[in-house]
């Protein structure tokens, strides 16, 4: 099994990323279909079960060094200030306090590819980073944070995106609040003022999207220890090995004395995917005094300054002929970054998810005076969607179509990008099994709002396509004990998602043992080959087939042991449950463990490598949810009644795991539908959602019935696993479904999220 | 400030000095090094901190679930409080297994929470049923979500805790028996009989220091003066009880909301209790707010200062000197400006014993159907004879500096007759009496009109037969 080093190409966005990666020379033999499998696609339990429903996991949150400090950061109260001067002395003299570092007894260290420092005298929103105090304890330390004196130059601010982009508004850059990378951002295919031209209907129409916050429930942290000149750190992170780079390069030190270690993790979505300032202050704070320090981040920094979902406004032309093909598609949009450059956008389903020869996008991408924003579950793709099937819907409606029979009828059979064709595309099975089990036909209304009495009920549907799919790079190395138990090992992490468990699945597998006889360990800088950071529905579909060739290669190394053994030739053997038979008697046998004991080594190690990616073809993964809704228009409450999931997302390795992600990602989309918002007071420039109180997130009463159904196999164009990754799917079609039941079930098109029973009401009762 | 503090943590004495406000989470998880409780948001908004709150109560223990990230260590005393350590024994509890089972933990930070509140049910309540046990957890959040497995796994543990379930035995015995807790359980109410008689609490009122009895709203506010000042914590220290007169009921000031919810009294009079107590905070808030305390907190939302305008209470306010009574819809001066002299606490809140043609709803409109505050909630009362309005009180949250009790409208009906006419006539009355302003939580305009929603679901609700549908739209 010979590898070869390869630059992996994968489109994404507008972006061709390309890597050097190692790689299995050929094309492993893909996995049959989930029925004839023993362990993959079963609903296996979480092999950390336990650690979690006891509380005896050790979160980064948890961990505890001796002689630790404590060390809590100083921010900014002013939504645009310059640091005029910082006097620690008063904070100093407190008892139990250790040391305080701030932009007067530091080095500048660039931070966000060199937008800022990590201490800047120039604070571009509330939540700014002034100073961190190292104190004994919590409480001491955020007593020294009140003591710190910061004599402040308070600038004119502006956290709306609509006025930052005028010429008079306060500037947080020497480029303007207009990101260079997208001022605007302009895509165009065909010819979109022909396509108007060409269409009998055209629809204009504008929505707005809110900005939501990750608030994953364990808060960024991180645990740093210096031995000498080796620093570790425990981090709550969605990307180890992101960390280490990032901190050795601010700290210039080498990445060989950095060991990033992440184990549990309460949750990331998004958040969590690059090095925190927080860490790189940990480590100062900690070389300076000579003691490990832990240093945690507080609920309302969680909401001020950690990054959150950006807002949209989007502005929408379709163009259609009447007998619903589309002739043109446009998109004006304007998203927020926060106060440093971040992706703002969400033009892409518009791109991709239907045929339309003629299609112009310009984007705008802000800068205002609030916390950066950060990728979040599917970024862009829950804001572009829910604007772009709201208006599709609207489309379907206005030529008096059936809103699935309009997707049927502008189906793209090829990307439309690119012009290539996809690897597996299974969307029309997802409408059609959708649309039966949400019972589409006896629970539509035929004309919106029809329903008698103020209670209303109505279903309405939304369709997704993501990147996911996975890539290399992506290593796992497996290794087999002399007693036949395995461990598989890569760089990777499981932030929630069950990682633990689907790698111990793939190699059971491969080797035929029963899952409990394998340990997986991610997480580890040192310890690990890489793996890629959790995020953008990678990891399944990444580290999977690494662990599948790594466990193949150790079976291929048991083969060769067992023939020498036996003196059979290795293709006159046959592999079954561990032990290695001679075809021709059945009593020449060797178990894997006679194998490893015999040949005389302690174990067996190989490490697997992720295949390269499929060229001249596209991957994605699809899907469309089903919305029923109850209106009561007396008092503007909405209520999700049940969610349809059908999607095509490849191979199911867990069926129990695959049904979290979906009931977590679309229970997200709830609240990104009806409930979450982040507000901000633009006069004062504050954020008034700074904690759970005011920041509402769904509960278990806000749950509905969810039904999951996945129409496909694994797609071995892929992977030999022919996983597409589960994560964001989940999340992007919920809240345009949910718009559009609304829709049928009142008659009322709430362009503005999140749908709040006030935004009923004044549409219903027209007090603006 | 610190103050001596002994109590029983898992099965374990714990005796030590402690400034009374640190919390019971900090103690838990920075003295004790007990990390399996997590901190998530710090304000009772989540139950990730949910710990077990065992006392003793006529000779047998009573168990509760608190948020310990606002309870503070002076209200431990006596007690028994039981963190997910305490749960853990050789092998998977009965709850353990059913959210392994079911995958109901995906980045686990939030389980122990769960694993904790759904053994609090199992210990606290009388009968157990699935819509119950779902209830006990909807002030638990999961950001992952894995609500629907958690469904799941609640289902299967109700199903085999019932089926296994002797009612030969005690409830403490099958739980043991179960293994859903462990077996030192069983020796928990001797240890606390042993630590009562030297946990001698001295209350001292009437000094002019802030009496705190639940603090679910001060432990959010104001942590950190909670700290710094010397305040009195007389949860559970104090009588709380509910009792009634010919004809009228008394609250006892420190009464929590969960007992005014399962009051049989308050429960006789206002059949509609537990629907509306479950639209009020989650069950571990319902267990450490205390009544008075919502009505000294004087939040413009307050939801049950709301109620009890709505019913026209009185309120027994006591200080070294005298006692006096006032009623709670004259207790509101301003935005949270009260009359009440700094040396003066409640000490009881009374309610006449409503009569026979007594009519009462109350409604709250939020964001998120449970554990939210209130964009405006309201309560009516209605005393009527041949359908004559006899007496009427009518109250609305978040629409004013202060709750807001709507004295003209109340004035206005009385003698008015039970017609669809009268309804038109209330909306267009109540708009005088408004000052809403435009929050996070709505618009003002918005505000106005969920009034006259509200009003109309009132009557709705309370004469379905005279106002209905077609009168309302």
């Amino acid at each position: 099994m010979s590898r070869k080093v390869i630059k992996s190409v994968t489109n994404l966005y507008d972006k061709k990323i390309e890597r050097l990666a190692e790689v299995p020379d050929e094309k492993l033999p893909p996995l049959k279909n989930n029925k004839e499998l023993k362990y993959i696609g079963r609903g296996i339990s979480r092999i950390d079960g336990y650690d979690k429903v006891s509380g005896t996991a050790v979160f980064t949150f948890d961990k505890i060094l001796k002689n630790m400090a404590h060390a809590r950061i100083l921010r900014c109260p002013h939504p645009h200030a310059k640091i005029r001067k910082i006097d620690i002395t008063k904070a100093m003299n407190i008892k139990g306090v250790i040391d305080i570092i701030t932009k007067d007894n530091t080095e500048k260290i660039d931070w966000y590819d060199g937008d800022t420092f990590i201490f800047d005298e120039h604070l571009r929103y509330q939540g700014d980073e002034i100073a961190c105090v190292a104190a004994e304890n919590e409480v001491i330390a955020s007593m020294a944070l009140k003591k710190i004196e910061v004599e402040y130059e308070i600038l004119s601010h502006v956290t709306d995106k609509m006025t930052a982009v005028k010429e008079d508004a306060p500037k947080l850059y020497d480029w303007g609040n207009i990101s260079p990378d997208a001022n605007p951002a302009k895509y165009n295919r065909g010819d979109y003022e022909q396509g108007l031209k060409n269409a009998d209907q055209i629809i204009e129409e504008e929505y707005n999207t809110q900005f939501v916050i990750h608030n994953p429930t364990e808060v960024h942290c991180s645990t740093v220890d210096w031995n000498g000149d080796h620093l570790t750190i425990w981090d709550s992170t969605q990307g180890i090995f992101a960390v280490r780079n990032s901190v050795a390069a601010a700290l210039k030190i080498p990445q060989n004395k950095i060991t990033v270690i992440k184990k549990y993790m309460g949750g990331g979505f998004g958040a969590k995917l690059e090095a925190g300032k927080y860490t790189v202050m940990a480590a100062l704070l900690a070389k300076r005094i000579g003691r490990p320090v832990r240093i945690t981040i507080d609920r309302k920094e969680m909401n001020l300054a950690v990054g959150n979902r950006p807002d949209s406004y989007q502005r929408l032309t379709v163009g259609v002929k009447n007998d619903g093909t589309l002739t043109a598609l446009g998109m004006t949009m304007y998203g927020a970054m926060g106060a440093h450059r971040d992706g703002a956008g969400c033009q892409w389903p518009l791109r991709s998810l239907y045929k339309c020869p003629n299609v112009k996008v310009e984007e705008y991408h802000v800068a205002i005076n609030t916390g950066r924003s950060r990728p979040f579950r599917a970024p862009g793709h829950v804001q572009g969607t829910f604007a772009f099937e709201s208006i599709i819907d609207m489309a379907a409606e206005k030529i008096g179509m059936d809103p699935i029979e309009f997707r049927l009828k502008n189906y793209a059979e090829v990307e439309a990008n690119w012009e290539i064709p996809w690897t597996t595309k299974l969307l029309k099975e997802c409408y059609k099994q959708g649309a039966e089990a949400i019972n589409w036909k006896s629970k539509r209304n035929k004309k919106a709002g029809e329903g008698k009495g103020p209670v209303k009920r109505g279903v309405g549907m939304a369709s997704q396509i993501w990147w996911g799919t996975g890539g290399p790079p992506a290593y796992a190395t497996v290794k087999l004990n002399r007693d036949g138990s395995v461990h598989v090992l890569s760089g990777t992490q499981d932030i929630g998602c069950g990682t633990y468990t689907i790698l111990a699945q793939v190699a059971a597998e491969v080797l035929e043992i029963p899952v409990e006889r394998i340990t997986v360990s991610l997480g580890n800088t040192d310890e690990h080959p890489y793996g890629p950071s959790s995020g953008g529905s990678m990891t399944a579909s990444s580290v999977t087939p690494a662990v599948y060739d790594g466990a193949l290669q150790i079976k291929a190394k048991l083969m060769s042991g067992a023939s020498a053994l036996l003196g059979v030739r290795e293709d006159n053997l046959v592999y079954s449950q561990g032990v290695i038979y001679s075809k021709d008697d059945k009593n020449k046998k060797k178990s894997i463990q006679e194998v490893v004991r015999e040949t005389h080594e302690q174990i067996l190690v190989a490490t697997g490598a992720r295949n390269a990616r499929p060229q001249g073809v596209m991957l994605n993964s699809f899907g469309a949810q089903f919305a029923e809704v109850e209106v009561n228009l007396e008092t503007g409450k909405v209520k999700v009644l049940k969610i349809v999931a059908a999607h095509d997302i490849g191979r199911t390795i867990n069926r129990k795991l695959l049904e979290n992600q979906f009931h977590g990602g679309i229970i997200q989309g709830i609240g990104y539908a009806l409930l979450e918002e982040r507000v901000i007071d633009h006069y004062t420039g504050k954020v008034l959602t700074t904690n759970l109180h005011n920041y509402k997130m769904p509960t278990i009463k806000d749950a509905p019935e969810i039904e999951v159904i996945i129409v496909s196999e694994g797609d071995d164009q892929i992977s030999a696993i022919g996983a597409k990754g589960i994560g964001e799917p989940a999340i992007i079609p919920t809240a345009g479904a949910i718009a559009n039941a609304v829709y049928n079930a009142t008659g009322v098109r709430i362009r503005t999220l999140p749908i709040t029973p006030d935004k009923i009401l004044n549409q219903v009762y027209n007090i603006g | 400030m610190e103050a001596q503090i002994k109590f029983v943590l898992n099965d374990e004495i714990v005796e030590c000095f402690e400034n009374p406000a640190l919390t019971l989470l900090d103690f838990i998880r920075k003295h004790k090094k007990l990390t399996g409780t997590k901190e998530v948001c710090r304000e009772g908004d989540c139950g990730a901190c949910a710990v077990i709150k065992g006392e003793i109560n006529e000779n047998k223990i009573i168990y509760k679930l608190i948020n310990s990230c606002i309870y503070p260590i002076g209200n431990v005393n006596a007690k028994h409080i039981v963190t997910i350590e305490g749960l853990n024994q050789s092998e998977f509890t009965p709850i353990q297994q059913a959210f392994i089972d079911e995958a109901a933990s995906q980045c686990g930070f939030c389980t122990p929470g769960f694993i904790t509140a759904l053994t609090c049910y199992l210990l606290s309540e009388e009968q157990y049923n699935y819509n119950t046990a779902v209830d006990a957890i909807a002030g638990n959040i999961c950001r992952c979500t894995g609500y629907m497995s958690i469904r799941r796994s609640v289902n299967n543990l109700i199903d085999s805790v019932n089926a296994n379930w002797s009612h030969k035995l005690s409830r403490i015995d099958n739980l043991v028996g179960l293994k859903i807790v462990p077996e030192y359980f069983r020796g928990i109410q001797n240890k606390l009989m042993e630590i009562s008689t030297d946990v001698v609490k001295t209350i001292r009122l009437n000094e002019g220091k802030r009496i705190i009895c639940g603090g679910t709203d001060l432990f959010v506010q104001h942590p950190d003066d909670l700290t710094d000042s010397e305040n009195e914590y007389v949860s559970d220290s104090i009588a709380s009880e509910i009792t009634e007169t010919e004809t009228e009921i008394h609250i006892g000031a420190n009464v929590s909301f969960e007992q005014f919810n399962r009051s049989d009294i308050i429960g006789l009079y206002f059949p509609g209790l537990h629907e509306y107590m479950h639209l009020i905070a989650s069950l571990p808030i319902r267990n450490a707010a205390s009544i008075a305390g919502n009505i000294v907190n004087a939040s413009p939302i307050g939801d049950l200062s709301i109620f009890l305008l709505g019913i026209n209470a009185k309120l027994i306010l006591v200080n070294n000197k005298r006692q006096r009574e006032i009623n709670l819809k004259d207790f509101y001066k301003g935005y949270k400006s009260l009359d009440k002299s700094d040396d003066e606490y409640i000490s009881k809140i009374i309610i006449n014993k409503p009569s026979e043609n007594f009519y009462f709803n109350f409604e709250k409109v939020s964001k998120r159907q449970h554990l939210d505050i209130a964009t405006v909630n309201s309560a009516m009362s209605m005393t009527i004879e041949d359908e004559i309005v006899k007496e009427a009180h009518l109250s609305f949250g978040g629409v004013a500096p202060v709750p807001l009790y709507m004295a003209k409208l109340s004035k206005d009906i009385l003698g008015r007759k039970i017609e669809p006419g009268l309804l038109q006539y209330v909306v267009d009355d109540s708009q005088n009496e408004l000052a809403p302003i435009s929050d996070i939580r709505g618009s003002k305009e918005y505000k106005s009109l969920l009034v006259k929603q509200i009003i109309k679901k009132h009557f709705n609700v309370l004469f379905p037969e005279v106002f209905t549908a077609e009168v309302i739209t």
